[in-house]
């Protein structure tokens, strides 16, 4: 499989190479459960409608035989090491299937020492990319259904993974439409910008998908359960929302990965991943910093420096 | 001789409705998606998606005041709301997935507490249902007793035709008044050709075989496998016809506020969680087990109904690919 091969710009990603990586998968994931090296693995088994995969936890070679890597793995698995799940995988090294984006997640779970590296056995994908939320789920990935964050994506060649699945494929070329959608919103005018987060926000019915999904969401107490005081309102009405939406995207400036679940789960098709590229954007403009990239114990939100810039203060 | 509607006439119909003052609520494109909303005119309907979210929000809003209140001088003033400002409402286009759900949630509604702001919506309400020419592989109506042409909880049923006109059926008064009231727009044809409908590939489920099994395995380990994946989100049940559980909540300052009725899902961990702290449903296994259990046995033993019409909108939606539809199948082929 070089590089040429897999060339996606226009065309498609040959079913060949998922196909290629689900084997690599599996023969590494019976490996190291035969061998005891982890005690469960979280990975994709298909789904039973077409074109469909959903998240597994593992624990026998035997199961591991049916794991799939396919279009239709889009979940980021990294939310199932976190403690909202916590009892529900065995107890000891843990394997997990992630790819480039979801492994942006695991380094910020470590940076913020919610998983250990040493407890962990990473089965990379060098990924060629996801279905898009509601697009055609045909045998190929094309930039017609491909989803958006894989037009821009810059970690789809994972490194310091204990194994990588797949190689080289290339995803230049692709039009960035998250990006133009971003730059168009920022240049709307200030009333129009809130009309469009107006709009989206009437639609939402608080179902919680884009926090329970989130890997960094993982605190045990969310500010938007409590009700005495309630901070936020919980019930579904313009005021509460916003605010929700508003204390999501703060929470997750300079922690965000970048997966873009949050959008992908909302069943109201609000475009999440446009606010966390904008607290993304600023966190890169104001402190050079991009979350995830490698483990960091602090982030520029969560130290405080003599020289910090004060200048916000008036 | 069978009477009919002109898909033009289907259109009139919204207009006259709406210059009636009648709230006429419909499929209706809103921002990218299609939902159940007020139609301006008849041109607004579309007939050609099932709404992201269920017709169950026009009797049982997202969110609604129950009641206000107001400090003044000292002393507490409370407000009811008036329900008799209610609107007079048609719901047009409703596939028989959402169509039967009212009928559904009639029973519980009106069980040991006459519910009066699902009620009062009810009594006012008139629903056009109408046939199903499409599904897809998530759709499995047909697995839990209802098919594309139920008629049940219509109060005037519509059929799609080869010639792009709709056969019309009163099935309650209220659908007759509803023709009546508007004759004009209602026509008679020798013969209707209803449209096809792609089949579904869901197998028929016996529900009776399904609750026995739920009655025997409160504590089965099929719960820990397909929950475990769960992430204990409220999308299923918020988008699902029938799920119907809410929450109260005073909201506003201690000067003036509101109380308000709005949905909630007993797949949060905070569900069932007591004042004491103890919470019966501590993990998501009891969890999503109570949510089968609810509406495959728990609403049958009290109601004699399903409570789920196999809309397929869970399915669609769970954002780690729970899918109900395999999971009645699983438990349907098991032998004891």
């Amino acid at each position: 499989m070089n590089a040429k091969a897999n060339k996606n710009q226009g065309s498609c990603i040959e079913p060949s190479y998922y196909q290629a990586v689900t084997k690599a998968i599996r023969t590494q994931a019976v490996q190291i459960l035969k061998e005891g090296t982890v005690a469960g693995l979280v990975g994709y088994l298909p789904g039973r409608r077409k074109g469909t995969a959903r998240p597994a936890l593992i624990t026998t070679p035997e199961e591991a035989e049916k794991l799939i890597f396919s279009p239709a793995c889009v979940n980021n698995l990294s939310v199932y090491l976190t403690k909202s799940k916590k009892g529900v995988l065995k107890q000891g090294r843990i394997g997990i299937v992630a790819k480039g984006c979801d492994m942006r997640a695991l380094a910020g779970l470590m940076g913020e020492s919610q998983i250990k590296r040493e407890d962990l056995f990473i089965i990379a994908v060098d990924c060629a990319g996801v279905y898009g939320s509601g697009a055609e789920r045909s045998e190929t990935v094309t930039e017609a259904n491909i989803a958006r964050k894989c037009l821009e994506c810059s970690v789809h060649h994972p490194e310091g993974a204990d194994f990588v699945a797949g190689s080289a494929t290339d995803l230049s070329g692709l039009t960035p439409l998250e990006a133009e959608e971003m730059a168009r919103i920022e240049a709307l005018p200030q009333a129009e910008r809130w009309a469009f987060w107006k709009e989206h926000f009437s639609r939402c019915i608080r179902c919680m998908a884009c926090r329970q999904v989130c890997p960094f969401c993982y605190c045990e107490q969310c500010l938007c359960d409590k009700n005495r005081p309630q901070a936020v309102e919980s019930s579904p009405r313009p005021a509460g929302n916003t605010a929700w939406h508003i204390v999501r995207a703060m929470h997750l400036a300079g922690r965000c990965g970048g997966c873009a679940e949050c959008e992908r789960v909302c069943p109201m098709d609000i475009p999440l991943n446009l606010l966390n590229r904008r607290m993304a954007k600023e966190l890169k403009e104001l402190y050079d910093y991009e979350a995830g990239l490698a483990p960091a114990e602090k982030g520029p939100l969560t130290q405080y420096r003599e020289d910090d810039d004060q200048s916000f203060i008036k | 001789m069978p009477q009919i509607i002109t898909e033009e006439n289907l259109r009139n119909l919204i207009d006259l409705l709406v210059k009636e003052s009648k709230v006429v609520v419909g499929p209706k494109e809103t921002g990218s998606v299609v939902l159940y909303q007020p139609l301006t005119a008849g041109s607004d309907l579309r007939l050609d998606s099932l709404p992201r979210r269920s017709a169950k929000e026009l009797f049982f809003p997202i969110c609604e005041n129950i009641l206000t209140y107001q400090r003044q001088d000292g002393k507490m003033q409370v407000t009811d709301v008036d329900r008799s400002h209610f609107p007079e409402t048609v719901l047009i286009g409703a596939p028989p997935c959402d169509a039967a759900s009212p009928a559904i949630l009639d029973a519980v509604f009106s069980w040991d507490y006459n519910d009066e702001f699902y009620l009062e919506r009810r009594r006012k309400s008139t629903i056009v249902g109408i046939a199903c020419t499409k599904g897809d592989d998530a759709c499995f109506c047909t697995a839990v007793g209802l098919a594309r042409d139920t008629e049940a909880g219509s109060d005037l049923f519509l059929t799609p035709l080869k010639d792009g006109s709709y056969g019309c059926k009163a099935v309650t008064e209220k659908g007759k008044a509803l023709v009546d009231a508007h004759a004009a727009l209602f026509g008679e044809a020798a013969s209707v050709d209803a449209a096809l409908f792609v089949e579904q590939g869901t197998e028929k489920l016996d529900l009776a075989k399904i609750k026995n099994w739920l009655e025997g395995h409160f504590e089965d380990p099929l719960w820990e496998k397909i929950a475990d994946i769960c992430v204990g989100c409220g999308s299923c049940a918020f988008i699902c016809p029938a799920c119907h559980c809410f929450d109260i909540n005073d909201e506003g300052s201690t000067e003036q506020g509101s109380r308000r009725k709005h949905w909630d899902a007993c797949g949060f961990s905070k569900f069932t969680n007591h004042a004491s702290g103890h919470n019966p449903r501590d993990v998501q296994n009891k969890r999503y087990r109570n949510r089968i259990m609810h509406k495959f046995k728990y609403y049958d033993d009290k109601f004699g109904k399903t409570l789920c019409t196999g809309c397929g909108r869970c399915v669609r939606a769970c954002p780690v690919g729970i899918d109900i539809a395999e999971i009645l199948s699983t438990i349907n082929a098991k032998q004891d």
